[in-house]
């Protein structure tokens, strides 16, 4: 699963998820995508089971992208603790998604094949998204 | 290539994202002339009837200008999209006349199916999807053509390869890569996926030491 190798800080603030992503919104390796249309904190968890039901559907052949990366811990406290005393323990990793993102890229399969395996990955998200290929993007 | 393209442009007075909005709930969409050494004029066209231009080769044909007390000839350089609806929310026009030479950016094309991936099972992987030209601005192909079909494995193709229409010339560096012909890796991920991922470690902190650690 993705987790970034060092970090600053174990612990950082929650952040907002206004607006649309700025950044990556267009298809820049491959000829398919899946597009975020709803904002969210995906999951380490969640990029890995979707990168995996890609990777299974085309089998051998076609390259994968992945174009998030989750950076952000999220802590939790302990099931029946009081509030107070401090902030709880990184449980897990996130990526901070807004509309717009693309998540994933691939290329190198037929068009039908690679439709698929993005339905695939978009079954194991959160999120509403939008398959994207070049010409719509271009 | 050439097509007889028009689009009926208005002047617009108030620029700015204001001015942009109210244009865009209209049906209309704000855009930019700018080219010849002349003052950049600010317009606005119907948004369907610039859809229907881009679907009819407006990407790399002259297009003609009419309205706004003007006549003249145009390519549209570049088109902003929303990033989730993918409407055009504002378009770039280049003055230009007939036979100047213009540069512009190409979108690559492969054609036919390369050894390596029919034989060897490989990748093909477009590296660059577009290339920049340049040449007589009435005859600005569609997109270049890149066959791949000798392709073997771990071979590539570069920008000198591609064959331009005649009287353009590449301006993209001749030794860029733009299609290679890679082995598959999805095989090694699916293994892996198998095998289960192993239990991530805890990253590295590189915090001042003034953290309290927990």
């Amino acid at each position: 699963m993705l987790t970034p190798k060092r970090v600053k800080w174990r612990k950082v603030q929650r952040g907002r998820m206004t607006g649309r992503a700025v950044r990556g919104s267009t298809l820049t390796f491959g000829d398919f995508g899946l597009q975020a249309m709803e904002p969210c904190w995906m999951t380490n968890r969640q990029i890995e089971a979707a990168r995996i039901a890609m990777t299974r559907h085309i089998k051998r052949g076609g390259k994968v992208w992945i174009k998030v990366f989750p950076d952000k811990p999220v802590t939790k406290k302990p099931a029946e603790v009081r509030m107070g005393s401090g902030k709880g323990n990184p449980e897990f990793w996130v990526a901070v998604v807004r509309p717009g993102r693309v998540l994933f890229e691939l290329s190198g399969v037929e068009p039908a094949i690679a439709r698929e395996a993005l339905r695939l990955a978009a079954a194991k998200l959160p999120i509403g998204t939008k398959i994207v290929a070049r010409e719509d993007v271009a | 290539m050439t097509k007889d393209l028009k689009l009926v442009v208005e002047a617009r007075t108030k620029t700015g994202s204001t001015g942009a909005h109210a244009l865009r709930a209209a049906g209309r969409i704000p855009a930019v002339i700018y080219g010849h050494g002349a003052t950049p004029e600010h317009v606005s066209f119907d948004a369907r009837a610039f859809d229907d231009l881009m679907h009819h080769g407006g990407r790399t044909s002259i297009v003609t200008l009419s309205g706004a007390g003007k006549n003249a000839t145009a390519l549209v350089r570049d088109v902003q999209r929303h990033p989730v609806t993918h409407r055009v929310i504002h378009a770039d026009l280049l003055r230009v006349s007939a036979n100047e030479a213009v540069s512009s950016k190409q979108q690559v094309v492969t054609v036919g199916v390369a050894r390596g991936v029919r034989d060897f099972g490989g990748v093909m992987d477009v590296i660059v999807h577009e290339l920049e030209i340049e040449g007589p601005a009435n005859r600005i192909p569609d997109h270049l053509e890149a066959d791949v079909s000798n392709l073997g494995l771990h071979e590539h193709l570069t920008a000198a390869d591609i064959a331009l229409p005649t009287g353009f010339t590449m301006l993209t560096p001749g030794d860029t890569i733009v299609v290679a012909i890679e082995a598959s890796k999805t095989a090694h991920d699916l293994e892996e996926a198998a095998a289960g991922a192993p239990e991530q470690a805890q990253p590295e902190l590189i915090a001042p030491a003034t953290e309290s650690a927990e």
